[in-house]
């Protein structure tokens, strides 16, 4: 029962609103018991009066309507807000968990996940969790109030009249729990369709230059109505799921109903009274148990999006924090017989290598694409652990610090820097929250863009764009040097700095690398020296192994 | 109009099961005669109004799946047409997939319970008049007053609505935007402070959205008062008609049983009606990237076998709070030749590239293919004359053999392969244990940067068109590799129309003619003599 566990997880982290949640489903069980007390009043009121041909009888019944009549609206008004602000809060909780958690996990970037798959599951997949709250759970408790009302004022009148009337309408409360399993596997491939829906859209918009260039647009509009014709399909199954619960579940209610008048034919007039305020009753129940075969399905799908959002945010943690992290002193690293793949079937990337840099020393990192020389940044940042080998830090373990402890010390620029869709000023205090304004010209300055930045209109409050669309690539990349450098850490990696850079830029920058760092530890990794570097050591990255380079 | 009909046809059922419910009553109270047959013609009403339910449910859900699969493959169409990144991949998708899922509701439901809004209670009133005539008018009047009410809260919920969907679109855009660019959140170890600003937009878009319901429910809570006080009404009437002996007693519980059946359409319309704000909302955001004329102009009869490229007096401004992207640039490329675009980043070249590809159209001058007007031609139609590789080329999702292919779907495997091995794509894909078969992430994920300009590169291989145009192709190399991109570029270029955007010196060496862009002009310059 996976489902059912996940969905315990779920409401487990809503714990914290469980006062909100009860609220919500309380005033929902007040509210369908005063539409049930409503037309029972009316009903036997009238039907009183008729069988008597006097108002006494009936009188009782009628005058205890009026407060009804104002505080049932009242209640139904109140008990949609209360469930919905309950459910808001809830999924508000929900998705700042999951990228919390997704943030640990997926570090190094969506990997073989597609971020519109994963967008998908923070917003569509969350919003399915609403339906567990407030098309199934709420619903549910509402019609049980209702029935349980129904069967104990029968009860107190006949009997045998309340078992004719509540066993039905009781199987109609399990109906949920029938048919949940019966649209659990069109729910959770209804999901997946869904996300794949969405994938499928978000995938060429993002790659739109490389689409529109190969002409492939048709061939991912035909993708994009695949994946909709799937989800169409897998929803038309869902909805026969709920389309046949609601069904039985009228067919249930009409049991109740006419089994009541039967009841009443078959004594011959003697049970009138009783069977006229079940018929009424019944009809008022209808309106509470007519959500319930919804609630199977709403159920189902709630299940399949916790499902995918757990299996999201279970993934294994890369490289798990130790429980409490050492203090290094200072800033040296060293690298003592390191050995890493990326994954046990592929070539290793590095084979017993080692490195040391000692404070305030700059290294340069030379080797062909390919050789490893961003993945020794990956492993310097504990965005991957070695699999032999030690890295120590200020002469602590790698093993015994916490990432953030070491990436407090170690500022990168890595190749696929993003800038976010957001003013320069907000990208570059990523680095430094609490720089002020003259230091983040300065770092502009140091990055060389920071006169290109000075003739914009709106200057550091100007909005980047996603993925920094609105700058060229040299100006984007420039914008996250600048961040780079901005940052407080005492280490810094420079992940090929100048690339597209034009050779005048790249020269300057370069030349007043030393003024850029400011005494701090650096690693720059490039493909080739230009000669005004001025690096401390010269190293090539071959064979898995590091090496002094000939100069 | 299916599900409209089949509306109806249970409403009636309904109505004739009330009367029959009303007269078993009326006999059990010893008010008339009545007995099984009747209870068993309820019955068959009873099951005859499930299949009804049933078919007019699976009816309205096939007039949404209709009318969505139009609209996205329009809208679609419309967002492939735009500038590409003028508008973010997370707010494309959300027009896509949630704002057109929202209109769903509009087809499946909102119009069906609309015209069965109006003519099921005007059914259900008739016949209570008909019974009774008081109660018909009661009935008839409460209907009435059931869209003033609505209409009250409902105006100002429908603005309401429209900005609520704006939030949800903007939080929409953030995750996906903060998704994309975790590694660097982690890595300035501001997850932590993003998480809080995420919640703290979650939270806003409640307070928002609770906003829109608060007056949206109000409508509710409207009705039900209205149906209270129905109910309240017809008791009153009929108990007060039974102190002097009730004329009709079976009309009297007829006109009460049929108060639930009266309201249940509007009830069905009051929840639609929230699924027709929804969905005006999501038609007022997609209604003007529909109404955009759709991609216009000549189609190219067949691609021919070499392209004269003349570039006159183009200018180009895309955004005007910023400086001139092209300013009267004009240069001539012939078949054979290679024109080397180079200048500081932010000169213009990418610009330059973008609009020769038709991304978006100058503002002034003229782009010539052949003698023959290049703007003229619809933008896919001129594509397929060019092979292209973007300065940021994103890979997508499958293999790498596929991603090559994506140039030319029905290339061979041997020309996939020939086109790897010139882009240098072989020299690291062998080491692969998969080869050209290794899948690869979302954006190239498993691929180093180098590797994946390459396997983009490789694409412009495949693509054997007349006209290549190149945006930092050897970018993100290193020396050694970038000689053997260089030597297949030479290749490529041979007895082609080309155009490279390129800081390299190494390639600037390898072909004559340079055009030096600087702030959006050319820079003039002896031409170097053709070799």
């Amino acid at each position: 029962m996976t489902a059912a566990r996940d969905l315990a997880r779920i409401l487990g982290l809503w714990r914290s609103r469980a006062g909100w949640l009860t609220v919500g489903a309380l005033v929902a069980a007040a509210s369908a018991l005063a539409g049930l007390a409503l037309l029972a009043l009316a009903g036997s009121g009238v039907s009183q009066g008729l069988a008597t041909g006097t108002l006494a009888a009936g009188a009782a019944s009628l005058i205890l309507m009026r407060p009804l009549i104002l505080l049932r609206p009242l209640l139904r008004w109140a008990e949609r807000m209360a469930t919905h602000e309950a459910t808001f809060r809830a999924l508000a909780d929900t998705r700042t968990w999951f990228f919390r958690r997704l943030s640990e996990r997926l570090s190094a970037g969506p990997g073989l996940n597609r971020s519109g798959d994963l967008l998908g599951r923070l917003v569509s997949d969350v919003e399915a969790l609403d339906g567990l709250y407030l098309r199934a759970l709420v619903p549910m408790a509402a019609a049980a109030s209702v029935v349980l009302a129904v069967a104990v004022i029968l009860g107190g009148l006949s009997p045998a009249l309340a078992a004719i009337v509540a066993i039905p309408l009781a199987l109609a409360l399990l109906l949920p729990v029938l048919v949940a399993p019966f649209a659990a596997r069109a729910a959770s491939r209804n999901a997946a369709a869904t996300g794949a829906l969405r994938a499928e859209a978000v995938e060429p918009l993002i790659a739109m230059e490389d689409i529109l260039a190969a002409n492939a647009e048709p061939r991912a509009l035909a993708k994009l109505e695949a994946a909709a014709d799937r989800m169409d399909g897998e929803r038309r199954r869902l909805a026969r799921a709920g389309s046949l619960g609601a069904a039985s579940g009228t067919l249930l209610t009409q049991a109740a109903l006419l089994g009541a008048l039967a009841w009443g034919l078959a004594g011959g007039g003697a049970g009138a009274g009783a069977v006229v305020v079940a018929l009424f009753l019944v009809l008022a129940a209808m309106d509470a148990l007519g959500a319930l075969p919804r609630a199977g399905a709403a159920l189902a799908l709630a299940a399949a999006g916790a499902r995918r959002l757990l299996e999201a945010a279970d993934q294994p943690i890369p490289v798990p924090d130790p429980p409490a992290s050492a203090t290094p002193s200072g800033h040296a690293i060293a690298i003592r017989g390191l050995s890493f793949t990326w994954a046990p079937d592929r070539s290793p990337v590095f084979d017993n290598l080692s490195l040391d840099l000692p404070e305030g020393a700059r290294i340069a990192l030379l080797g062909p694409s390919g050789a490893g020389k961003s993945t020794l940044a990956a492993l310097l940042l504990k965005l991957a652990a070695p699999q032999e080998g030690v890295i120590t830090l200020g002469g602590a373990d790698y093993t015994t610090l916490s990432a953030d402890t070491v990436r407090a010390r170690i500022a990168c620029l890595t190749q696929d820097a993003t800038l976010f869709d957001d003013t320069i000023a907000a990208n570059l205090r990523l680095a430094a929250p609490d720089a002020p304004d003259p230091a983040l010209w300065d770092a502009l300055e140091r990055a060389r863009i920071a006169d290109l930045v000075r003739a914009l209109p709106d200057g550091l409050e100007t909005r980047c764009g996603e993925a920094g669309a609105r700058f060229s690539g040299g100006q984007a990349r420039r914008i996250a040097l600048a961040r780079a450098l901005l940052s407080p850490a005492s280490v810094i990696i420079l992940d090929e700095p100048t690339a597209g850079l034009d050779a005048a830029t790249e020269r300057a920058f370069l030349e007043t690398l030393d003024t850029a760092l400011a005494g701090r530890s650096a690693i720059l990794i490039t493909h080739r020296l230009i000669g005004v570097e001025r690096p401390t050591r010269i190293l090539r990255i071959a064979g898995g192994q590091a090496l002094p380079a000939m100069s | 109009m299916p599900p409209i009909l089949l509306g109806l046809a249970a409403t009636g059922c309904g109505i004739a099961q009330a009367w029959l419910l009303a007269t078993l009553l009326a006999a059990l109270l010893g008010l008339g005669e009545a007995g099984w047959g009747s209870l068993a013609a309820a019955a068959g009403l009873a099951l005859l109004q499930v299949a009804l339910g049933v078919a007019q449910e699976s009816a309205s859900a096939r007039a949404g799946e209709a009318a969505r699969a139009t609209l996205r493959r329009r809208l679609f169409g419309r967002l492939l047409a735009e500038t590409p990144a003028s508008r973010p991949a997370g707010e494309g998708a959300a027009l896509a997939v949630d704002r057109i899922e929202a209109m769903d509701g509009y087809f499946a439901r909102w119009i069906p319970a609309a015209a069965l809004a109006v003519t099921a209670p005007l059914a259900v009133a008739l016949s209570a008049a008909a019974a009774d005539m008081l109660s018909g008018v009661i009935l008839l009047a409460a209907g009435m007053l059931v869209p003033v009410g609505m209409a009250l809260s409902g105006i100002g919920a429908a603005v309401a609505s429209r900005r609520q969907f704006d939030a949800l679109q903007q939080l929409s855009g953030r995750f996906l935007d903060r998704m994309r660019g975790l590694p660097t959140l982690v890595l300035f170890r501001r997850q932590e402070a993003e998480a809080r600003a995420l919640d703290a937009a979650a939270q806003e878009l409640r307070a928002r959205t609770m906003r829109v319901l608060r007056l949206a429910f109000l409508s509710t809570g409207i009705l039900e008062l209205i149906a209270a006080a129905v109910l309240g009404c017809l008791a009153w009437r009929h108990g007060n008609l039974a102190v002097a002996g009730h004329p009709a007693p079976v009309a009297a519980l007829f006109c009460l049983l049929l108060v639930p059946a009266f309201f249940a359409p509007f009830r069905a319309f009051s929840v639609a009606y929230h699924e027709r704000m929804s969905a005006q909302g999501a038609a007022a955001a997609l209604a003007p990237i529909l109404a955009e004329p759709g991609p216009a102009g000549l189609l190219l009869e067949e691609v021919p076998p070499s392209v004269t490229l003349v570039v006159d007096h183009l200018t180009h401004r895309p955004d005007p709070a910023r400086p001139m992207a092209l300013e009267d640039v004009s240069f001539r490329v012939l078949p054979g030749e290679t024109l080397v675009l180079s200048g500081p980043s932010g000169s213009g070249k990418s610009t330059l590239l973008k609009l020769l590809m038709g991304f978006s159209t100058p503002d002034s001058g003229r782009i010539a293919l052949n003698g023959r007007d290049a703007l003229a031609l619809a933008p896919p139609e001129r594509r397929r004359l060019i092979a292209y590789l973007p300065q940021r080329p994103v890979l997508l999702r499958g293999t790498i053999r596929e991603n090559i292919r994506l140039a030319r779907p029905e290339a061979d495997d041997a020309a996939v392969e020939a086109a790897a091995r010139a882009a240098q794509v072989t020299a690291f894909a062998d080491d692969l244990p998969q080869g050209l078969d290794t899948p690869v992430g979302e954006g190239g994920h498993g691929l180093s940067g180098g590797q994946r300009v390459r396997v983009a590169l490789a694409r412009a291989f495949l693509r054997d068109a007349p006209l290549v145009l190149l945006d930092e192709p050897t970018a993100h190399l290193d020396p050694a590799t970038e000689a053997e991109v260089l030597d297949s570029l030479r290749r490529l270029c041979t007895g082609r129309t080309a155009v490279i955007a390129s800081h390299s010196a190494a390639l600037r060496a390898r072909f004559s003619r340079v055009l030096e862009l600087r702030e959006g002009r050319v820079v003039p310059q002896r031409r170097a003599a053709t070799p």
